[in-house]
């Protein structure tokens, strides 16, 4: 019994791989997580959000039927990705984009591992972001961690809603070069 | 028309579906902007966690409705407590500092890694050092952020199966409420839900120490292979020697197997595992021990066997069940 056990632990059999969820735990752990992969696929995050959300009530609503414990992550991508896709198609979005779109991988779960490997970035992210020019830097700062508005960050700053915004396609930009060789890593 | 800076407006989804339609067939016109849309994105990923801050809809409250909130840390933090976030963080804070621009980063740096499972979901988890945990149903783990510095603790409420990498100059110990235990190079199991008063602890491989709460607290025991002991919260120590490891580590291949359990120690695990809320109305049946084990991830199976062994009614309405004796107990 003891020598399986280490054989047993990095996938836990059958539930961990992927494991299932209830609605509830789906719920927690996937609703940010869908909405953001959907507004890949629309672009607004009001569609977005009102996609997952008819998702999840429609999973709730089938709760008896499907008795209760077998969602799974992939299932909810799968479901997430033919709803934004249908979505699409009946907004009669360019051809081209849908194709696009299509395209789109899965994120992979990021695992703990992932994230002890993103702490290695930590230093190129953080120096990129010192090195920015300062009004760019503040700009940056308030809107991508802070989750100001734009029209918040003008009035904060003393800035016109035009200066926020190119100092923040300027930012972007800076960031994208400086930090070219990490960009497709994750 | 479109600039390359409307892309932006795209990631952060602050577009009317018309709007993002418009933005979506000028990128599709060009692979040459689907590339930089890539490239924006790349950013975006590298720089936070999420593009914005998502509400959380009815949906959810609708679920609440009628039953207890679920205590749930989500395993899928905010940017700001991911651990490259800090270091963000501290580079935007002293920016701004020197900018002489006020802003407030309420969370304190440093705040532990919490991982949680809900109700009815197991978890694996591989710490930096490459130690191995799986985390057992409706439980928490706080890994704290300098976990591995000079020391390895960690807080755990629930249950948990544990391969520890050995470093006798850095301890591995998992910290509950009663007691703390600490590793010696070995494979063991933890169990301390708060609705149970004891702290359980099983050893697969290798030795394990059992103390008091605080770290210079003495060894009450030292645990070998195929032992399990119960740390009650007076203090008191019991050993069991030679037990079955299968049994008290089955959860951890997904099933779960009792023998002899007083059927509240059964019924509270069920509860766990799938997700239910099981209630008995006979007094007697509470008292009952049982020899049993569920091996179906169906919730309904799970009942099904355990009214079966018990020979009572079970009735089902969502997540709650009722256990009826059909037979009047002795």
């Amino acid at each position: 019994m003891s020598e399986p056990l280490r054989h047993a632990l990095p996938t836990p059999q059958p539930v961990s791989t992927d494991p299932t969820h209830t609605w509830e735990s789906a719920f927690q752990m996937y609703y940010v997580e869908l909405c953001e992969y959907v507004l890949r696929f629309v672009g607004s995050a009001g569609v977005a959000e009102d996609l997952v959300h008819d998702l999840f009530l429609c999973l709730w609503d089938s709760r008896a039927r499907r008795g209760d414990v077998d969602l799974t992550r992939s299932y909810l991508y799968v479901a997430a990705r033919n709803r934004a896709l249908k979505y699409l198609r009946h907004r009669r979005v360019a051809a081209a984009w849908i194709e696009r779109a299509a395209r789109e991988e899965t994120p992979t779960a990021s695992s703990p591992e992932d994230l002890y490997l993103r702490s290695e970035l930590a230093d190129a992210v953080a120096r990129a972001i010192a090195e920015l020019p300062a009004r760019c830097r503040e700009v940056f700062v308030l809107r991508r961690h802070q989750h100001l508005r734009y029209h918040e960050i003008a009035a904060r700053a003393g800035v016109s809603l035009g200066t926020v915004k190119s100092q923040m396609w300027r930012a972007t930009v800076l960031l994208k070069e400086k930090l070219a060789p990490y960009l497709f890593i994750l | 028309m479109f600039e390359q800076a409307d892309l932006l407006r795209l990631i952060e989804g602050d577009c009317s579906p018309e709007e993002a339609a418009t933005i979506q067939a000028w990128v599709a016109a060009d692979p040459r902007r689907g590339e930089l849309l890539d490239q924006l994105r790349g950013v975006w990923r590298l720089t936070g966690g999420t593009t914005r801050e998502w509400g959380i809809p009815e949906s959810h409250e609708r679920s609440e409705r009628g039953r207890p909130a679920l205590q749930l840390v989500p395993l899928r933090r905010r940017w700001w407590t991911a651990p490259w976030a800090t270091a963000i963080a501290a580079a935007a804070i002293a920016v701004l500092v020197v900018g002489s621009l006020r802003v407030f980063f309420n969370r304190p740096v440093g705040a532990p890694h919490a991982y949680a499972t809900a109700r009815g979901q197991l978890s694996s988890l591989t710490l930096p050092d490459g130690s191995r945990v799986l985390l057992g149903a409706d439980t928490r783990l706080r890994v704290p952020r300098d976990y591995g510095v000079s020391s390895r603790t960690v807080d755990l409420e629930g249950e948990a199966y544990f391969a520890v990498e050995y470093d006798a100059k850095r301890p591995f110990i998992v910290r509950t409420e009663h007691g703390s235990t600490q590793d010696l190079g070995t494979e063991f199991a933890v169990r301390a839900y708060r609705q149970e008063p004891a702290v359980e602890v099983v050893v697969a491989e290798g030795r394990v120490a059992l103390r008091g709460l605080r770290g210079a607290d003495p060894v009450l025991v030292t645990l070998y292979p195929r032992e399990r002991a119960v740390l009650d919260p007076g203090g008191e120590t019991t050993v069991m020697r030679d037990v079955p490891l299968a049994q008290y580590l089955a959860w951890t291949r997904g099933a779960l197997m009792f023998d002899d359990a007083p059927l509240a120690r059964v019924i509270a695990q069920l509860e766990r595992w799938y997700d239910l809320e099981i209630e008995t109305t006979d007094a007697a049946l509470a008292n009952e021990r049982v020899t049993i084990s569920f091996m179906s991830k169906s919730a309904d199976e799970a009942v099904k066997v355990l009214a079966q062994v018990l020979d009572v009614r079970s009735t089902r309405s969502g997540r709650l069940v009722q256990l009826i004796p059909v037979h009047p107990r002795h």
